[in-house]
């Protein structure tokens, strides 16, 4: 049977195709598991899962824990507000506390790039990002590519326009490695203060027209601006920020064809995306939520088979 | 001291006995002789060692130790060994300590506790009061105890009128100043150079452009000022090519580049190793090729190790919150035998010191022996035993260093490593 090259999930940029592809088969099988009566398999009964969240999550906790619970994991939960993070302790002790519980897989999201390549280094466990900072959320990435291969048939060959706060963006740069290793088109549009200077080395077209952007893409992935991870403001208003790169679907109607709305949510309803753009059928923000499962079932599976050879 | 160096190679450009293989008689610390196979008098302990070399002794613009305040990282006596187990002489000491050395009692202190050691310590002052960046701490003052220039460490003087009036007052005693160059509205949250690697890993970028503004802030200053001005640790190309045009304009502007900026790209962050988180930042192999050319044309006047002793527990954390710096003394010599040739390594590690207010004597009959002793060959791998400091940060463990220093000799007195 075929097996990740990696033993941790620590960003999009460490795997190959063949590791997509073999989460993307995967997750088909999961997804028609979760549409069955009894959503529920046994194959991971003998794992212990903990989730840690060192920053606000909702979707991305609920989706990971869900997709465990699927798979008969046990699952322990610990985000940062709860612990003794806060009381000074190092992220190292912390985990090997947790792990010290015999634990075998941590989930891990935290605001600083890198922080799970750290970890991985200095405790004994499996590690899936689940974000981290402004460097990785490779499920995400993975997801949202599940969802244009779902919708699209393939992701080879298309054009993906990213747009919003690329600066700050975990999800538009594992998008953009994801994308990229399955051979499609990408683009990332905003405003210059939030596109990052040496951008356009990663091989990715770089637009500050949102029209022109629609124009040229099949997909266009909305970004919400990340307002708390801005040290100043990168724009005068929100309202300002909308008029230039706002989707409302009398622009969607004005261009020259059909294109894919994605969110990775939660949106700002109104200023990336307006709701009658939001809940149109050229919208698939919630098959991305339900895809969501899907795939960290893949990629929990994939991991934990790792551990029990 | 009474000894006799058997056989070595002389490396000093400025010496009548320069790449010559010689014995050296040295007699209460003054060279008596220079000669092909000298005979022991008086049964004077002799030096033997494999593929001697001889140069004059290194300098070190900018050393940091932890005392007093962050003995943890590193204490006064141990660093001072790790100077002299480098091959450095003299070395001036930053006053980034806590409390820190911004008065006349705090370098009293470091020159008393330094005092009678092989190696030379020449105390830096801080420039503003508790480097806070507001007033000016007492200069003159410092300057009589012995403070042979003026710095708060990695801290840059963000009002303009504080760093002219600090060129004009210090200007009155020929006192250095000395201006981190990096202008913070910049930097923001930025911790690593600003560029594609940067980019891959998500981490908050430092624009080359943050240094460029500040040196040319400060060159604007000092054109307006008279006065001396010393800028420590340069990064960027542009940098370079600032100061070459103040240079050109007769301003007294030295500056300085630390050696890890010439040996790293920002390419090594990819591993978030933060060993290599340090300020300023490592930058691209552009950058590094126009510090070198500076270096050669004398743009540059001096490296630096920048040695910054950091414990583990303010290294062994997410990037982001780790401490910044490297030590950098023990791989000195080694990483710059990568890049350069012997004579060059050494011309370069003796640069300086009469900006700081040393003499630098040539090795020759009757001068004081001021010496540092090495063998120029050898590939080996930098790792952790060859570590004596006390803190173990250096981003150049696992990297491939050529050459080794045997010790130094200095102030009378003999520091061989065993």
């Amino acid at each position: 049977m075929s097996e990740l090259s990696v033993n941790h999930l620590l960003g999009i940029k460490y795997l190959n195709q063949k590791d997509i592809e073999l989460i993307f088969e995967t997750a088909d099988h999961f997804k028609e598991v979760i549409n069955r009566p009894i959503k529920k398999v046994p194959s991971l009964r003998d794992i212990t899962i903990a989730n840690l969240f060192f920053e606000n999550s909702t979707r991305t906790k609920l989706s990971f824990e869900l997709a465990e619970k699927r798979l008969s994991a046990d699952v322990i939960n610990f985000s940062s507000g709860q612990s003794s993070v806060k009381k000074g302790e190092t992220l190292i002790d912390t985990v090997n506390n947790i792990l010290s519980m015999k634990v075998d897989m941590v989930v891990m999201r935290h605001p600083n790039p890198g922080a799970g390549i750290f970890l991985s280094k200095h405790v004994k466990a499996s590690i899936v990002n689940a974000g981290d900072g402004a460097h990785e959320h490779p499920t995400q990435a993975l997801l949202d590519s599940y969802s244009i291969r779902e919708k699209l048939g393939d992701v080879a060959g298309k054009k993906v326009v990213i747009v919003g706060d690329i600066l700050h963006s975990r999800v538009a740069l594992s998008n953009i490695f994801a994308l990229q290793l399955q051979g499609a088109e990408v683009m990332v549009c905003g405003p210059k203060t939030l596109l990052p200077k040496y951008i356009s080395e990663l091989g990715v077209k770089v637009e500050t027209n949102l029209r022109k952007a629609l124009n040229w893409c099949d997909v266009a992935n909305m970004l919400r601006v990340q307002n708390e991870r801005m040290d100043i403001s990168y724009f005068p208003s929100t309202r300002e920020y909308t008029q230039q790169f706002g989707v409302n679907k009398a622009l969607l109607n004005s261009l020259n064809k059909e294109i894919t709305i994605m969110h990775p949510g939660p949106i700002n309803r109104g200023v990336e995306i307006t709701s009658d753009v939001a809940d149109s059928n050229q919208s698939i923000i919630l098959n991305q939520v339900e895809n969501g499962v899907a795939i960290r079932m893949a990629v929990i599976y994939l991991l934990a088979s790792k551990i029990k050879q | 001291m009474n000894i006799l160096i058997k056989s070595a190679t002389i490396i000093d450009s400025k010496s009548d006995f320069n790449n010559a293989k010689q014995d050296i008689l040295i007699e209460n610390g003054t060279i008596l002789k220079i000669a092909k196979n000298i005979e022991t008098p008086n049964n004077y302990p002799e030096i033997t060692l494999d593929n001697l070399h001889v140069s004059p002794g290194w300098f070190d613009s900018s050393v940091s130790f932890g005392e007093p305040g962050f003995e943890e990282r590193e204490t006064i006596n141990n660093g001072l060994k790790v100077a002299a187990a480098s091959g450095f002489t003299t070395i001036a000491l930053n006053a980034n300590t806590n409390p820190v050395s911004d008065s006349n009692s705090h370098i009293t202190y470091v020159k008393t506790k330094t005092a009678n050691n092989a190696v030379t310590v020449l105390p830096i002052g801080a420039l503003t009061v508790g480097c806070k960046g507001e007033d000016l701490a007492e200069l003159y003052d410092m300057t009589t105890a012995g403070a042979v220039s003026f710095y708060d460490y990695k801290k840059p003087i963000s009002n303009p009128n504080l760093m002219k009036i600090a060129l004009q007052y210090a200007a009155n005693f020929n006192g250095l100043i000395q201006s981190f160059p990096q202008e913070n509205n910049l930097v923001g949250k930025g911790v690593v150079n600003e560029h594609i690697t940067s980019t891959k890993l998500g981490l908050k970028g430092i624009p080359a452009l943050a240094e460029e503004l500040q040196v040319a802030r400060d060159l604007f200053l000092l054109e307006y000022t008279g006065g001396k001005l010393h800028i420590p640790t340069i990064s960027s190309a542009k940098s370079v090519a600032l100061i070459k045009e103040a240079k050109k304009k007769k301003l007294d502007v030295t500056c300085s580049v630390a050696i890890h900026n010439l040996f790293f790209t920002d390419a090594v962050l990819t591993s978030f190793d933060s060993n290599f988180k340090v300020l300023p930042p490592l930058r691209t192999k552009t950058d590094i090729d126009a510090l070198i050319e500076g270096l050669n044309d004398g743009t540059i006047d001096m490296v630096t190790t920048d040695h910054m002793p950091i414990d583990i527990e303010e290294k062994k954390v997410e990037f982001d919150h780790a401490a910044y710096g490297s030590i950098g003394l023990e791989t000195a010599f080694g990483a710059l035998q990568t890049i350069f040739n012997t004579q060059k390594t050494v011309d370069i590690l003796t640069k300086g010191k009469q900006r700081f207010g040393a003499t630098s004597t040539a090795i020759n009959i009757g001068a004081h022996a001021n010496l540092t002793l090495f063998n120029p060959e050898g590939k080996y791998t930098f790792s952790n035993n060859n570590i004596i400091s006390t803190s173990k940060n250096s981003m150049f463990l696992n990297a491939t260093l050529k050459g080794t220093v045997y010790g130094i000799i200095a102030n009378n007195t003999l520091a061989i490593n065993q």
